[in-house]
């Protein structure tokens, strides 16, 4: 054999033999994705506990700042009393404090209710108006393994026990049930450490699967919905009505329009087909009651079906133009002076 | 030993080094682009409007690409070559004047390739999976099985398109056309066909060990999927085997009882 010959069968069973004993590595210990790829979805999603049945990402400054939500707002008045009645209780303006948020539902084991949740927001925030703000509303200050923590009491009337608001990491500001904050605390603390009972939804690769599909779009959720379905008191004929998913995932890039997927993933194959079947009847439906609306027919034409095996997709790509068609239908329908 | 070890050399830098560079770097160079391509973009790699799955991906590479193409490809030139090539550079008899049956001569030359096309194949294989895999939600961890029966896959896959195409180049006169016109007309003509015909392809054993969903991007692919009729495991690697052992014996069994009249 010739020395180039020699290199050559060297360097090729390199290759195998590298390539085999990383897989295997990866296939028996599971090293982090992060060798290859990012381990997905923003840096708050450490801070999240694991069993959330719903999870949501927006980037609020891209969302904010679009060219669809200017136009929107300048078109269409929008009431923003919600905006306006976060900042009086928190003293966060949504518009120029918030940078992007992550949100979770995290279903309480004793309640049919999914009404814990939280809400961690990264930004600007005075910590000093917050506090004064949530003490002026009846909030206790209080320490929780070094973090400093405004609990406002069950009376208020927050389903899913206390309110309580953590300042997590300078910048990073967890706003939720009192549980789930103070567990966003404990992970920030202690790290994704299942053998101390401390997880992370990172550690749940079922979900963290979707989340890296859905990192495209600038706004997302994700969610459990047999987990949802189980916690709804819904009557066993109308349970029986509802497909067979599994999860349900919407991921939206909102800029000069809307852009973005739904995507369902069902049991089998053959729940896909039966819903893949009713969606395109409904399309169908759609596409013959826009008739002559030029506004439903270009939303209708930017409906695209798809997905493949247990993968239900509906994709949709809605133009600014689609927008300013039912803006004018608006300002039309409104009352002249 | 020596025949195996002249032969390797031979087939790896010949002027068919240039072909297999471009056949097998041609898929980690299209593997590299769409991950790059994916980085870059904000939409990822969609296929009908969902997100692909960097598992989806790879299983559409080893389809279309591997499967379908590379692999045949390969049998059908180095195959049909190992004795024709002797005969057309006049150098058969130096080989069969050495005190080595003849069949042995031919082994060797047959291991060769084995050898030369495992080598190549595999790491671009391997190269492939950890450019497309880690795409779109995939992981390593859970595509790696896949990997593995993959790579044994192609590798029978080889040794049994070599064997039929030695078998090939040793018996025809036209070993090359015969062999393309099997690899890329019988085959896939017989598999879009129900009936037993297609048990007499490499292509239906060989399939039935992929675990990659068969694409559907043609409609002579919509009607392969329809008369996709799968043989078990076991019955395919035997009848992968079967396919082997007859071709090599009757192969080595040409070679000892042709004559070989060089053209001057």
């Amino acid at each position: 054999m010739t020395t180039k010959t020699r290199y050559f069968v060297i360097a090729s069973l390199l290759v195998i033999g590298v390539g085999l004993g990383t897989g295997m590595v990866a296939y028996y210990v599971g090293f982090p994705a992060g060798a290859f790829a990012g381990r997905g979805g923003p840096a708050e999603l450490d801070y999240v506990p694991r069993d959330a049945t719903v999870l949501a990402y927006a980037d609020v400054r891209d969302v904010m700042t679009s060219e669809l939500r200017q136009k929107l707002r300048s078109a269409v008045p929008i009431p923003e009393n919600g905006q306006h009645e976060l900042e009086a209780q928190t003293g966060i303006n949504i518009e120029t404090d918030i940078d992007r948020i992550v949100a979770c539902l995290y279903p309480q084991r004793e309640s049919t209710i999914p009404g814990a949740g939280m809400v961690l927001m990264r930004g600007r925030f005075d910590a000093g108006r917050i506090e004064g703000l949530m003490r002026d509303h009846g909030g206790q200050v209080e320490e929780y393994k070094t973090k400093r923590m405004i609990v406002a009491s069950e009376s208020h009337g927050i389903p899913g026990g206390s309110f309580a608001v953590a300042f997590v990491e300078p910048g990073l500001v967890a706003v939720g049930s009192d549980r789930v904050v103070r567990m966003a605390v404990d992970l920030h603390q202690a790290g994704n450490n299942p053998n101390a009972g401390v997880e992370s939804i990172t550690g749940n690769e079922e979900l963290m699967n979707l989340v890296r599909s859905l990192e495209t779009g600038n706004a997302w959720a994700v969610g459990n919905f047999d987990a949802l379905r189980s916690r709804t008191r819904l009557p066993e004929n109308v349970q029986n009505q509802i497909p067979a998913i599994t999860w349900f995932a919407v991921s939206t890039h909102i800029n000069g329009g809307i852009r973005g997927v739904l995507r369902a993933d069902t049991r089998d194959e053959e729940a896909a087909n039966n819903l893949r079947d009713v969606v395109r009847g409904f399309l169908a439906l759609g596409k013959l009651q826009a008739g002559g609306r030029p506004e439903i027919q270009a939303l209708m034409q930017s409906l695209e079906l798809g997905g493949t095996g247990k993968t239900v997709a509906l994709s949709f790509d809605v133009p600014l133009q689609v927008f300013d068609l039912i803006a004018g239908m608006h300002l039309k329908d409104l009352p002249k002076h | 030993m020596r025949v195996f070890d002249l032969s390797l050399g031979q087939m790896l830098w010949s002027r068919r080094s240039v072909f297999l560079g471009i056949l097998l770097g041609g898929p980690v160079f299209l593997a590299a682009a769409v991950r790059l391509i994916v980085e870059m973009s904000a939409r990822g790699f969609r296929i009908n409007g969902a997100t692909a799955s960097g598992s989806a991906v790879f299983g559409l590479i080893m389809w279309l690409l591997y499967i379908r193409f590379i692999i045949p490809i390969l049998g059908v030139f180095f195959g049909t070559s190992l004795i024709a090539d002797e005969v057309d550079d006049k150098t058969i008899t130096y080989l069969f004047t050495r005190p080595v049956p003849r069949r042995a001569v031919l082994l060797g030359k047959y291991l060769a390739y084995v050898a030369c096309t495992v080598l190549l194949v595999l790491p671009s294989v391997i190269l492939v999976f950890f450019l497309i895999v880690p795409m779109g939600g995939s992981t390593i961890a859970g595509a790696f099985p896949s990997l593995v029966t993959d790579l044994g896959m192609l590798a029978l896959g080889l040794i049994a398109y070599g064997a039929v195409f030695a078998l090939v180049g040793t018996r025809l006169k036209r070993p090359l056309i015969v062999g393309l016109v099997f690899a890329f007309g019988w085959e896939p003509a017989v598999m879009l066909f129900p009936g037993y015909l297609k048990r007499l392809t490499v292509a239906y054993y060989l399939q039935a060990l992929v675990n990659h969903e068969m694409p559907q991007d043609s409609a002579a692919s919509v009607l392969l999927t329809l008369f996709h009729e799968v043989p078990s495991v076991a019955m395919s690697l035997l009848g992968l085997a079967v396919i082997v052992a007859v071709s090599l014996w009757f192969a080595g069994r040409a070679v000892e009882n042709r004559e070989y009249v060089l053209e001057q």
